[in-house]
């Protein structure tokens, strides 16, 4: 038995330890350490902050770890914050593991101070004691001990040495056996202990308040005055006598110590922190300058500092989207042959065009996504363990700052250049929720390479080869322009009330751990397929339903497709021209079907929504047809394209010598009826409006919110009607055509 | 120097040294900061400032921080002759 501490022997056929520390204490090398390879990767309950489990087995005891989120303390401020200090004071830990940074143990004890007020048995981690060797800090394990009340445990998380004796330990103290296990109070001074002691008398009148969590950790967290605390005690029947106490003892302290209570219990604290490392730290001193400060005289040097960081962009920037390039290929190629053969294997009809149309190619848009977000993922895990991450926040927070926006915003607002997909999914690295949410709400304005290749057919039917470069390079400055506009504005209405403040550790620079970038990488790419890809498999499979009915069911029109096949291949022709002309005779048939659909009817639908903006004069009968094409463009916005080729039943590739179909360039510039002003409307609409399917998903996986979701589908729509319609309207008045 | 000299954090130049006496934040900003280590007495040191003149770069309690200015304007400091302390 643990004297003063709950638990231990703990019964029930599982112990649940949870593992806290400060960020960049290298929590999760001791997790993987601990853990293996049996993780379990979700959500925190009702956030979308990740929540990391992971199994361990011991002499036959079973261990569930949690790893929560680093945090610097338990004050329940920020999200994060709010989870591991739910966590801890709830019932659900049976004893807590305390990693600390060995090379900074000052300010991560501060923590400890408050997991020691909690009342569990708790094994303190020294991590990264060859850093701290490094620096010349020399630790006394005994006395550390002593102080703290706890097994101490030296550990090098990335190289794995330690891990054993914390595993015996574990067993011990789960066991009840380990006798370096007290309950150790840090002391306030007799003048906050005195408020204390009376804080805790009157929330025992309410004996379900003092068990709910312990009373000393509520008294303590009264006196900082926490708005959760405070709650809890409002709900409370001896709410009253418990705050009048509150009340009365913050005024004391205020009149005897000078200071407000947050301010008196940090110091105390500190004070707890700063005598221990006193006692039991000696630290040579030091005159050479540390590796981190040599590297960061040249990676955040007032002149070096912002181009190594575009330099360090553009390196990750082509590692995913051109070397991610290679394995999407290959995927898409597999996909095509899937379809390929399906189409052979299977007799024609509604359930080979469900799977050859539907299915396979809607997984096949699923899977492409995988290895870039793998592959930026990794780099920006790589980034963020070495340390530089906080660097480049560092570097750019001024200028997002002007945006609304923090410093760890760029890196996915850069990334969604190459697909907004990882883009918003890179923006887990931002702490805050705020400013968290307002970079995955504006992220789909940022112009993707799927949108290029609309702004490339467009721009390039309808414009000469110079004003077409500049149209194109205008559409991702006005993304950006927007996503630093709106990202502004909702930070002045639905985010004001955050006020986050930009406090940032920039840690020691350390050499990553492979294993646990690729641990990472695996587990974004499979959260990805498993959330995102359910929503996106789900539309893709509707959209094709749409696009195929009613006129898949025409029996009439299957037969006249069956015998034109049947009789073309009787027919005695050289080989090209046959395939030519059966291409010829698969796109008629696609797209009767196509002009014929639930999604045609709904472009048509669309019509009068967009006919001041690509038909302001009513003289375009084919005007209906970038209502479908657009529609189409939801699943995946280079699907603009494809489909404007099938209802004008054109060759989407220029020049493409198979047969007879004229290429969509040609189509389009002799019969669509769009003329300059307004194909640069339909540029503009196609860079702002609904964010395609894959975004979507992702969004709704990253805010795990539908309204959230909703609200930057919507808000997408109203910005790329109204700047589209601006353009013609503009450019009207200025006499274009 | 005298002691009673205050000057809000952000006011201090690269190289430059300091005592904390005084948070004028309140809020979750004043929690944070003090949590960080910036409690009545605390050593800082300025180290530089970002590329774009904002944040800045500070080293309290053995560790490097980064502040914006705006924050750092809340914080009553009382500058020190520079000397080897960390």
């Amino acid at each position: 038995m643990h004297p003063g501490l709950a638990g231990g022997p703990f019964g029930g056929a599982m112990t649940t330890v949870a593992l806290a520390g400060n960020p960049n204490s290298g929590k999760t090398t001791i997790f993987n350490g601990l853990t293996g390879s049996r993780h379990h990767v979700g959500n925190w309950a009702g956030v979308t902050v990740e929540r990391r489990s992971g199994f361990l087995e011991l002499d036959g005891n079973s261990f569930e770890v949690v790893d929560l989120p680093g945090t610097y303390s338990l004050s329940a401020q920020s999200e994060d914050e709010r989870i591991a200090s739910r966590y801890l004071a709830g019932p659900e830990a049976d004893l807590i593991i305390n990693v600390l940074d060995a090379s900074n143990l000052e300010r991560n004890l501060y923590l400890t101070t408050q997991l020691l007020e909690l009342r569990r048995p708790v094994i303190f981690v020294l991590n990264m004691m060859d850093d701290a060797e490094r620096q010349g800090v020399s630790l006394d394990l005994e006395a550390l001990q002593r102080l703290l009340g706890g097994p101490v445990i030296p550990t090098i998380g990335n190289r794995e040495e330690g891990i054993e004796q914390l595993k015996r330990t574990l067993l011990d103290v789960s066991t009840g056996t380990d006798p370096r296990i007290r309950a150790i109070p840090v002391g306030y001074g007799d003048d906050i202990e005195k408020e204390l002691a009376k804080l805790v008398r009157e929330i025992h009148r309410d004996e379900k308040l003092a068990e709910s969590q312990a009373p000393r950790w509520l008294a303590l967290q009264l006196l900082e005055r926490a708005p959760e605390a405070e709650a809890r005690v409002r709900e409370s029947h001896a709410s009253s006598a418990v705050g009048r106490q509150a009340a009365a003892s913050l005024a004391f302290l205020e009149a005897h110590l000078g200071a407000d209570g947050g301010t008196l219990l940090a110091e105390q604290r500190y004070g707890f922190a700063h005598g221990l490392v006193a006692e039991a730290v000696r630290r040579k001193d030091r005159v050479r300058k540390s590796p981190t400060d040599r590297l960061d005289d040249v990676l955040t040097h007032r002149w070096l500092g912002i181009p190594i960081f575009l330099a360090i962009m553009i390196a990750v920037y082509s590692f995913t989207f051109i070397l991610g390039k290679y394995p999407q290929d290959w995927i898409g190629m597999g996909f095509q042959w899937l379809q390929r053969e399906a189409d052979l294997l299977l007799p024609p009809g509604e359930l080979a065009s469900l799977l050859v149309d539907g299915i396979i190619p809607g997984v096949g848009s699923v899977v492409v996504f995988v290895p870039i977000i793998m592959i930026l993922m990794g780099c920006i895990a790589f980034l963020e363990d070495t340390g530089y991450m906080a660097r480049a926040a560092f570097i750019m927070d001024r200028l997002m700052h002007l945006m609304g926006l923090h410093g760890k915003s760029f890196i996915p607002l850069v990334m969604g250049t190459g697909c907004n997909v990882p883009g918003v999914q890179a923006t887990r690295t931002i702490e805050t929720r705020e400013d968290r949410f307002i970079t995955i709400l504006v992220s789909p304005l940022v112009s993707c390479s799927a949108r290029l290749q609309v702004y490339i057919l467009v721009a390039g039917t309808f414009f000469r080869p110079v004003p077409a470069a500049v149209a194109i390079i205008g559409m991702h400055f006005l993304g950006f322009a927007l996503a630093m506009i709106v990202g502004k504005v909702l930070r002045l209405t639905l985010f004001r009330g955050a006020n986050n403040p930009f406090v940032m550790e920039l840690p020691p620079y350390r050499m990553p751990v492979l294993k646990a970038t690729f641990i990472h990488m695996w587990e974004k790419g499979s959260v990805f397929l498993s959330r995102a890809g359910t929503v996106i498999l789900a539309g893709t499979t509707l959209v094709w339903f749409l696009s195929h009915y009613p006129g898949i069911t025409n029996r009439a029109w299957a037969a006249e497709y069956q015998s034109g096949r049947a009789a073309l291949s009787a027919l005695d022709l050289p080989p090209a021209e046959k395939e030519a002309r059966l291409a010829e005779l698969d796109l008629a048939q696609e797209s009767r079907l196509m002009n014929t659909s639930f999604a045609a009817r709904f472009g048509k639908l669309l019509q009068p929504a967009l006919a001041p903006i690509l038909d302001p004069d009513h003289t375009r009968p084919e005007a209906w047809k970038d209502g479908v094409a657009l529609t189409a463009g939801f699943v995946a916005k280079e699907i603009v394209v494809g489909t404007l080729a099938v209802v004008h039943q054109a060759s989407p590739e220029a020049g493409d010598g198979r047969g007879k179909a004229a290429s969509l360039q040609d189509v389009l510039r002799r019969s669509s009826g769009l003329t300059p002003l307004t194909a640069l409307a339909f540029m503009v609409f196609t860079l702002l409006y609904t964010p395609c399917l894959g975004t979507v998903g992702m969004i709704l996986k990253e805010t795990r919110s539908v309204p959230w979701t909703a609200f930057t589908v919507v808000y997408g729509l109203a910005l790329a009607w109204g700047l589209a319609w601006g353009t013609t309207f503009l450019g009207r008045l200025a006499g274009f055509a | 120097m005298s002691h009673n000299q205050l000057t809000p954090l952000s006011d201090l130049v690269p190289g430059q040294e300091a005592t904390v006496v005084q948070l004028e934040a309140l809020g979750p900003v004043r929690r944070r900061l003090l949590e960080m280590g910036f409690i009545r007495g605390a050593r800082l040191k300025v180290e530089k400032l970002a590329p774009l003149g904002d944040p800045m770069e500070l080293v309290i309690k053995g560790y490097h921080l980064s502040l914006r200015r705006e924050e750092g304007s809340c914080i009553l400091v009382s500058p020190a002759a520079p000397s080897g302390v960390r």
